[in-house]
């Protein structure tokens, strides 16, 4: 497959201070189309990325993390994109795994999930308990256990891209993903990925604390309820 | 049949509060559907019935199966509060939802713009 079908997706929110060099790491590893979603940054994020010359796109007001993703895919799609890869826009995702997640795609699954399992010794406790109980909502939920069922970096084929079908907006995207992958039986994988922990991204991290990580879990209730 | 003050008050708001719902759902004001105006004339002509009629709680009691008529009117109050939010988070989800679609076309129009899909020409 051609290099040109394959596409980055960034969602980005106030990643201004970050966003060029996330850019320019993703050429350096030999990847091309990359999609920006500024998810309505108060800062310069938008401007940055559009520097940098990749494709930018702007949410004129935020409306979370899968809504700018589930942006970016639509994107993509239409540049003709078969393979998709999301990242975080904060540089804690190592591009130098993307070329492991699109190998995997190439093997024939149709979803690989990155699992920031690589030195997993670097990641605060707190992090590593939080991470555990949404991997144990996430299959109690969604019936499929994960080793990483809150990770941004992951990669799929055109027929996932046809079938996944997420409404969540916010940070509970990642888990619907995951009911997604069950509810139409596809075949996915997961690969150990690196993550960088830096005063920057953990900076971020602390965003998504203890009350916002029990509003992603109401959500996941309510999407089953409603 | 001797009535309270706030018997005749309650029956009175509640008996406007249906009319003002029957003529919202004639004149097709504020989106109305038959469903809104069940609900309201359920839950106002309740009110009224209750208020004018108090023994009707000791009936309602029976049919629940609870033991006293205030504990089964604070229990159905409670479930029919239950359902509001239940349909007042409804509607939130979906209004968000719609938002985000709303803002997700806008940001693709800027994807259209940049790569414009070829009209189609018309043969010579």
């Amino acid at each position: 497959m051609p290099m040109d079908k394959f596409y980055v997706v960034i969602p980005a929110f106030n990643e201004g201070r970050v966003i060029k060099k996330v850019i320019s790491e993703i050429r350096k590893s030999g990847f091309e189309n990359i999609i920006v979603i500024d998810d309505g940054s108060d800062d310069d994020t938008f401007d940055q990325a559009k520097e940098s010359g990749t494709v930018a796109l702007r949410h004129k007001i935020n409306r979370g993390k899968g809504a700018a993703v589930k942006t970016g895919i639509e994107a993509a799609k239409m540049e003709g994109a078969e393979i998709i890869a999301t990242m975080d826009g904060d540089g804690q995702h190592n591009p130098g795994d993307l070329g492991n997640l699109i190998e995997k795609i190439k093997e024939g699954y149709e979803v690989v999930l990155g699992a920031r399992t690589k030195k997993r010794e670097l990641m605060p406790l707190r992090k590593r308990m939080a991470n555990f109980a949404a991997n144990v909502f996430t299959w109690y939920l969604n019936g499929i256990w994960v080793t990483d069922s809150q990770s941004g970096m992951r990669a799929y084929s055109k027929k996932a891209l046809d079938l996944v079908d997420t409404k969540s907006s916010r940070y509970e995207y990642d888990s619907e993903v995951i009911r997604e992958i069950y509810r139409n039986k596809l075949k996915f994988t997961e690969i150990p990925i690196e993550v960088r922990y830096t005063e920057y991204s953990m900076g971020k991290t602390e965003k998504q604390g203890f009350l916002n990580g029990l509003k992603t879990v109401y959500k996941m209730i309510w999407n089953i309820l409603s | 049949m001797s009535l309270h003050l706030y018997q005749i008050v309650i029956a009175i708001i509640a008996i406007f509060m249906i009319y003002q719902g029957i003529d919202n759902y004639i004149k097709g004001k504020h989106h109305p559907t038959i469903l809104k105006l069940l609900v309201r004339v359920v839950v106002w002509g309740g009110m009224a019935a209750v208020a004018l009629f108090p023994m009707i709680t000791v009936t309602l009691a029976k049919i629940i199966g609870i033991e006293g008529n205030l504990n089964a009117v604070i229990l159905t109050g409670f479930i029919l509060v239950f359902l509001m939010i239940f349909k007042l988070l409804s509607a939130i989800e979906r209004v968000e939802s719609q938002l985000s679609d709303v803002v997700r076309n806008d940001a693709l129009k800027n994807l259209e713009t940049r790569n414009p899909k070829p009209k189609t020409r018309r043969k010579e």
